[in-house]
């Protein structure tokens, strides 16, 4: 069972991308900040990461370097209300840009799509 | 004086010490000589009388001649002679002699005082004649009649006139070009009044001898007769320097004051023309044309016969040195005519025609004088029918060893040699008018670099502009798309959750539905908006705009129906493919339609068309709605500015960004209940 470390700091959001994300079958853990986050994959093995950009204490694109100076093979998916930041090329190193929509499927299909790859 | 008296009386008291004497002899001796002694008395008496009454005659004749001397003497003196008294009393002695010598002394002194004059007199007439002779100036004096009685040595040497040719005649004869100021200056002058001076006035005699002089006019009166006297100075030298300084001036001035090179290149040939005897009579100016090889005349200023000559010369005299004031009269008195202007300006020669002596001019790049045309071989059959004069100049328009053209100029009129001074002055001229041709071409290519440096700041600032907008539109995005996806995301959780709810079930669906078809709507139009700002990565392929307006049309088939608008497509199949993005294109004519089906009301149409035009193709919208304010119509295209009530506004703003991006033009024009008309070009590639 892949296990999806989901970050963001909107709870009701957080809390419907879990509850659908494990209707979809995967082991899902939750942090509210990049902080958390860091800490969390500091402690934990994910097969994914689900990122919000902005988020306080720390946002998005620095947990996304500290993230990856941890685990560089780690996949990250980033998923935000910003549409405009994936011309950044601070969020180039993620492996998908996705805009925030009230419909899951496109970033259920991502992440199924990432896992796919890496499990080969 | 002692001496006088002393010898007078000795010489007066001598007969009556005779006498006496006598008698007292006589007195003694009476006795002895008994009865002869009376007689002898008497007689002696008788004697003595006789003897002194011709003493007395002979002392008077004596002193009436020497008196008569005097009294010549001083005649002499009254009629100026002094010397004859000095002859005249030398001899004798007496009192007279004294008297004359004394004369004679005076004499003297009034001789040498009188020579002494004479010497300063003549003196200082040799001085003034001297003064006369060297300085130029001009006399000529007139009668009442206007008629020459006297001139002298060097206006008739001047003005080449023998002095007895041109005595009796009147002075109108003499000159002929007279401004009325000199005309009404001899009437006031007879009239009475004191001495007028006339500064810089233009003369021409009758043999065509032309100067610039300081004309002064006095009258005199001799043996009862009024004569005017003129003295005339010339100044054509001094007036020439200052003239080509103030030209040089005035016509650096024309070209800041101008925009037009046409009116500065007039103010060249005025200013060769002008100052009537200064310059030239005729100036034409022909310019080189790399393109069509040829020398083409492009304007002309002067008169076409004497009468028209003389009538410009005194009105441009009256006004000086501005070029101005000249151009203007100039205008006024070239009635109709202009025959030089239309010869000149139709004109053209080959460049490549080196016979041509205006060609060789330019191409030489140095001034060619023709003394006589009709017998100069370098002078054409074709340049001497041109010219119809005998002496010419031509002179290049050399700007940093640039030819750019000739200027020819000629006295036709009052056919006065051509002197060196001229031609230094049409020299100066000319390379000062090349440099302003050459300056004005500079001129006008900063202007124009300017003018893209604008436009490119201009745009510039827009981008800048629309940067920033796009920043806060994102933001404001993040801030209404965060709670927007949550609603939905839990909207359609509702949905699905509902399916498994008996009896209300598929009314919660129904309800939970509307909220999740309103949050997608809306998070649509966010789309839109990050769509706009997001930075453009096109993909630049051929497209055929005919294509993208047909896909477009597609899309929106159902709403035009629905709002029962009529769409009239007129599409050239012609058209040539343009390097663009499909989907920003496609973008774009959404933006355009939606704006259109907006704008019309029922039963309206919308009018598609594209075209070809020299290296654009064209796209234009038109509907028949309401149309737009002015105000509106210059705003439309900025973000966040819309005239509907449900309009985000960014609409025709993504519409414009588009066709800039791919180095079109949009537009806009828009007439009140007539409807709106949106006009793109976008180049086709060469």
């Amino acid at each position: 069972m892949s296990k999806i470390l989901i970050v963001e700091d909107e709870q009701h959001q957080r809390e419907l991308y879990a509850m659908e994300l494990q209707e979809e079958g995967y082991q899902v853990d939750q942090a509210s900040n990049g902080k958390e986050a860091v800490e969390l994959v500091k402690n934990n093995k994910y097969d994914l990461v689900v990122l919000d950009i902005r988020m306080p204490e720390m946002d998005g694109i620095e947990a996304l370097g500290k993230i990856l100076s941890r685990d560089k093979k780690i996949p990250i998916i980033i998923y935000t209300a910003y549409s405009n930041y994936k011309s950044n090329f601070m969020t180039w190193t993620a492996d998908a840009y996705i805009t925030k929509s009230s419909n899951l499927g496109e970033l259920k299909e991502k992440i199924a799509e990432i896992l796919a790859s890496r499990s080969k | 004086m002692n001496r006088f008296f002393s010898i007078k009386l000795s010489f007066s008291l001598l007969p009556e010490f005779l006498l006496i004497s006598g008698l007292v002899v006589l007195y003694f001796y009476r006795y002895e000589a008994g009865g002869w002694f009376f007689p002898l008395t008497a007689l002696a008496a008788g004697t003595y009388a006789i003897v002194r009454f011709f003493l007395s005659i002979l002392t008077r004749a004596r002193f009436y001649s020497r008196m008569q001397d005097v009294l010549s003497t001083i005649n002499e003196f009254k009629k100026g002679k002094f010397s004859t008294a000095s002859n005249s009393g030398q001899t004798g002695k007496g009192p007279f002699s004294s008297l004359m010598s004394e004369l004679s002394v005076m004499g003297k002194h009034l001789e040498n005082i009188l020579s002494t004059q004479k010497t300063e007199i003549s003196n200082l007439r040799e001085l003034y004649h001297n003064i006369v002779l060297s300085i130029s100036s001009f006399f000529i004096a007139l009668d009442e009649k206007e008629e020459i009685i006297f001139a002298n040595e060097s206006f008739c040497k001047k003005f080449q006139y023998e002095l007895e040719d041109i005595v009796g005649k009147k002075i109108d004869t003499i000159f002929i070009f007279l401004t009325s100021t000199i005309r009404e200056s001899i009437k006031r002058v007879l009239q009475g009044h004191e001495a007028v001076v006339l500064e810089k006035t233009h003369l021409v005699s009758a043999n065509k001898i032309s100067i610039i002089a300081d004309i002064k006019l006095t009258t005199m009166v001799v043996k009862g007769r009024t004569q005017v006297i003129f003295v005339i100075d010339d100044v054509t030298a001094i007036c020439k320097k200052d003239f080509q300084i103030n030209l040089i001036s005035q016509v650096s001035e024309s070209i800041q004051r101008d925009d037009e090179i046409d009116s500065v290149l007039h103010a060249i040939l005025i200013g060769v023309t002008s100052g009537s005897g200064l310059g030239f009579n005729r100036a034409m100016l022909f310019l080189a044309n790399p393109r069509d090889k040829a020398l083409k005349g492009k304007m002309a200023v002067g008169p076409d016969t004497m009468e028209e000559a003389i009538k410009i010369w005194s009105s441009v005299s009256e006004c000086g040195v501005d070029i101005y004031s000249q151009l203007k009269s100039y205008n006024e008195n070239k009635e109709g005519g202009g025959k030089l202007i239309e010869k000149v300006q139709t004109s053209s020669f080959s460049l490549k025609d080196e016979a041509n002596i205006f060609v060789r001019a330019l191409n030489s790049q140095e001034h060619i004088h023709v003394y006589d045309a009709y017998n100069d071989e370098r002078v054409s059959e074709e340049i001497r029918g041109f010219m119809e004069v005998r002496e010419f100049v031509v002179t290049p328009l050399v700007s940093v060893n640039k030819s750019l053209g000739v200027i020819v100029a000629d006295n036709r009129f009052n056919q006065t040699p051509i002197g060196y001074d001229n031609i230094e002055l049409l020299s100066i001229f000319a390379f000062q008018a090349a440099l302003l041709i050459e300056s004005y071409n500079n001129l006008h290519m900063i202007k124009k670099e300017m003018g893209k440096i604008r436009d490119r700041q201009e745009a510039m600032v827009e981008s800048e502009k629309l940067a920033a907008v796009g920043r806060i539109a994102s933001h404001i995005a993040h801030e209404i798309r965060n709670p927007l996806v949550t609603m939905g995301g839990y909207a359609r959780r509702i949905v699905q959750l509902a399916r498994d709810v008996p009896k209300t079930g598929e009314s919660i669906a129904k309800a939970a539905t509307v909220v999740l078809k309103e949050s997608e709507r809306l998070e649509k139009t966010l789309s839109n908006v990050m769509d706009f700002s997001r930075a453009s990565h096109f993909i630049m392929e051929f497209n055929n705009i005919n294509e993208v307006i047909s896909d477009t049309y597609e899309l929106l088939k159902n709403l035009f129906q629905e709002r029962r608008l009529k769409v009239d497509l007129k599409l050239d199949d012609g058209i040539p493919l343009v390097k663009s993005d499909f989907n920003q294109m496609k973008q774009v004519m959404l933006n355009l339609f939606q704006n259109a089906i907006d704008a019309t009301p029922p039963e309206g149409t919308v009018t598609v068309a594209t075209g070809a035009n020299g290296d654009r193709i064209t796209v234009s919208v038109k509907d028949s709605g309401l149309g737009m304010a002015d105000d509106d119509i210059h705003r439309i295209f900025e973000p966040f500015y819309s005239t509907k009530v449900t309009g985000v506004g960014l609409g025709l703003s993504i519409v414009k960004k588009i066709i800039t991006d791919h180095n079109g033009e949009v537009s806009v024009t828009s007439k009140k209940d007539g409807g709106s008309e949106f006009l793109i070009n976008l180049p086709i590639p060469k």
